[in-house]
């Protein structure tokens, strides 16, 4: 068939759908005269329009939820798998259904996986996970859920794990953010498993609420470690990453943004999850909100390169900083494992009221807040030493003048320096209120340090150079120096600026 | 589309992905419970949340309604294919459609077969093509389609009526062979 004859169709079906019954068919036979296949074509077309009426209404994500969502899988409840016997199912997971099964062989329960054939059916990631396995097998920590056993029985495959009686902190959230006594020591107990595992070169990948079990003791239990792996390599065309990353998908609001673009993931990707778990036990709210389009639209941001942008703080001194390290948008930037990040989060525990070694590297923004101050005083000093040289009475107005910024440009710099020592967890919203002032003074200051470089210049041209030195120096300092060490301090969030 | 707008997108489509996922389950536990269901158009609510967040970067609607709308399709395609493939030279199971959104009798999508009779439409009329899969995979009304297409919403009725009724007669023909 051609676009044309197709044309010609429409046009005699659309007319004939026009005319009721009866006289239908006798316009089809005076208008398809002499044309037996257009008359067969449309009145085909007529009788499926009237058969099929309502066909392809419903949109294709409910005609086939079953196959978006996979088959149901048959429960395996009451079976028997080899050594195990299946007690109940326990939960579903993007990897499969979960049973509580007794392993025969030792008389004791385990939970048992029986992962989605989507999970396995790739001979490379089968090899894959099976290597994963291995690694996470190896390893035992009381806040992990140790992996016993890749079993493969008929065909299928399963994983056999610590079996954990409790609650996830996912339910645990659902009444609420976690009690403030209790919010610390628990992040703690995850870092610590984190950190274990990160140590040996195992990256959970999919760390989120679901997957933390608060066993009935009150121990925590990270579940899942290291069996998230999931893409294929980064080449692969898009969709079929996609669809590949579709099935083993945790929540996306926990990806950190290279996981979610696809690309190589390390501990830092745990470390990001982390950020945004702490967040959520902290207020019982996700930081990019519950909406995924809203979620969607921050992730975009954040693969922009922007920083996760949080509005409020956390009811715990100093856990701000460190969650919002966790959550930068650039690896580099963030705690380089769980280890470092778990060292914060105990010197947090122990009420160091000093900055948290390495929460946010100050040290930079502190030394040029000294060094500034230094330099503002002196140079005011300078100004009263040679204001004989300036015609009357410019040099006594000049130093008034300097004089008058210098102290608030010096009492307000070390008093964020103070700030930065004492109670570094206030410094972000101290800064934000006093900086424009400082940056105003100092802005002034540059100007008068030019000004008397200008009346003295001609008999005392080296004393003007130096002037006109430090003046371009304060402007210089302005414009590039505090913004790289605000910047390299972390203070430069949008939180600050809101 | 800018190439940037594209390769943001694509890194989207998991999330895309998800909601879909979300939707479906919805989808199910409702039908289970006998409710009806008028799923929002999850392309449209998306769209509409960036537009909102970034005013200036998402200006071109219908080519996100399209490439969300083809990616769907493409996505389910590739689900229905490796499931087939799983079925080793076993007959190739049908997805089905729930008996009740059907008036007529038993009827089933199979959806790889819709997928190659919407590959012979685009052929006679790519608008046609197009318009199916902006309805179906991407679960716009008639009016959205009619905005993202830059037609009268009577126009795409007409398409609807006649590419249905196509299509029905193709996947018809091909399950009687």
């Amino acid at each position: 068939m051609t676009p044309a004859r197709w044309q010609q169709i429409n046009e005699l079906f659309h007319a004939a759908l026009e005319r009721e019954q009866p006289t239908r068919h006798v316009f089809l036979r005076t208008a398809a005269e002499g044309d037996p296949d257009l008359l067969r074509e449309v009145e085909t077309l007529l009788r499926s329009h009237e058969n099929a009426r309502g066909f392809l209404d419903e949109p294709a994500w409910g005609v086939a939820a079953e196959l978006i969502l996979g088959e149901p899988a048959a429960s395996l409840t009451g079976r028997q798998l080899g050594p195990y016997r299946v007690v109940q199912e326990i939960g579903r997971g993007g990897m499969g259904v979960v049973y509580a099964a007794e392993d025969q062989r030792l008389g004791r329960m385990v939970a048992l996986k029986a992962l989605t054939p989507e999970y396995t059916r790739d001979p490379i990631r089968r090899e894959r996970l099976a290597r994963e396995a291995r690694s996470t097998a190896a390893f035992s920590h009381p806040g992990i859920a140790t992996v016993f056993a890749l079993e493969e029985i008929d065909g299928e495959l399963y994983i056999a794990s610590e079996f954990v009686e409790g609650y996830t902190l996912r339910e645990e959230l659902q009444t609420g953010p976690l009690a403030v006594d209790r919010l610390l020591p628990s992040l703690i107990e995850i870092a610590t498993a984190l950190a274990a595992a990160h140590e040996r070169g195992i990256v959970h990948r999919d760390l989120k609420p679901e997957n933390v079990i608060r066993r009935t003791d009150g121990q925590l239990k990270v579940l899942d470690f290291g069996l998230a792996s999931t893409t294929a390599s980064s080449e692969a065309p898009s969709f079929t990453r996609l669809t590949e990353v579709g099935v083993a998908l945790g929540t996306p609001g926990y990806m950190a943004p290279e996981q979610l673009g696809g690309g190589e993931v390390d501990a830092r990707a745990d470390v990001f999850a982390f950020g945004v778990l702490a967040w959520e036990l902290a207020t019982a709210e996700h930081p990019f909100g519950r909406d995924p389009a809203a979620a969607l639209a921050r992730m975009t941001e954040l693969m922009g390169g922007g920083s996760a942008s949080l509005s409020r703080s956390l009811p715990v001194a100093g856990l701000d900083g460190v969650v919002r390290r966790c959550m930068r948008a650039a690896p580099a930037e963030r705690y380089p494992s769980a280890v470092a990040l778990l060292a914060d989060l105990r010197s947090l525990e122990r009420g160091a009221t000093r900055q948290p070694a390495g929460a946010i590297p100050l040290w930079w923004w502190q030394c040029h807040q000294l060094v500034v101050s230094a330099l503002n005083a002196s140079m005011t000093a300078a100004v009263w030493l040679i204001r004989q040289w300036m015609p009357r009475p410019y040099g006594s107005v000049i130093f008034l003048v300097a004089l008058m910024l210098a102290t608030v440009s010096v009492t307000l710099r070390l008093n964020l320096w103070f700030t930065s020592r004492v109670h570094p967890e206030m410094l972000d919203r101290h800064r934000a209120r006093l900086f424009p002032a400082v940056l105003g003074a100092d802005a002034l200051l540059g100007t008068a340090w030019l000004a008397a470089a200008g009346l003295i210049a001609g008999p005392h041209d080296a004393p003007a150079a130096l002037f006109v030195v430090v003046g371009a120096a304060t402007f210089a300092s302005l414009a590039l120096i505090e913004p790289a060490t605000t910047r390299q301090a972390g203070l430069d969030r949008p939180a600050a600026r809101n | 589309m800018q190439e940037d707008d594209r390769q943001s997108l694509e890194t989207l489509l998991p999330i895309v992905y998800q909601e879909l996922r979300r939707l479906a389950a919805g989808y199910l536990r409702r039908e289970r419970q006998g409710y009806t269901l008028q799923p929002t158009a999850l392309v449209h609510e998306a769209y509409l949340r960036l537009l909102k967040d970034k005013p200036d970067r998402w200006q071109n609607r219908a080519h996100f309604c399209a490439i969300a709308a083809h990616s769907m399709r493409q996505i389910l395609i590739e689900r229905a294919r490796a499931r087939d493939a799983q079925k080793r030279g076993g007959e190739r199971q049908r997805v089905t459609l729930d008996e009740a959104l059907v008036r007529g009798g038993e009827r089933s999508i199979d959806l790889i077969a819709l997928d190659q009779a919407l590959e012979r439409l685009a052929a006679l009329d790519a608008e046609q093509a197009r318009l199916v899969e902006l309805r179906f995979f991407g679960g716009l009304t008639i009016e959205e389609t009619a905005d993202a297409m830059n037609i009268s919403p009577a126009t795409v009725k007409r398409h609807w009526t006649v590419a249905c009724a196509w299509l029905a007669r193709e996947l018809e023909g091909n399950s009687h062979a």
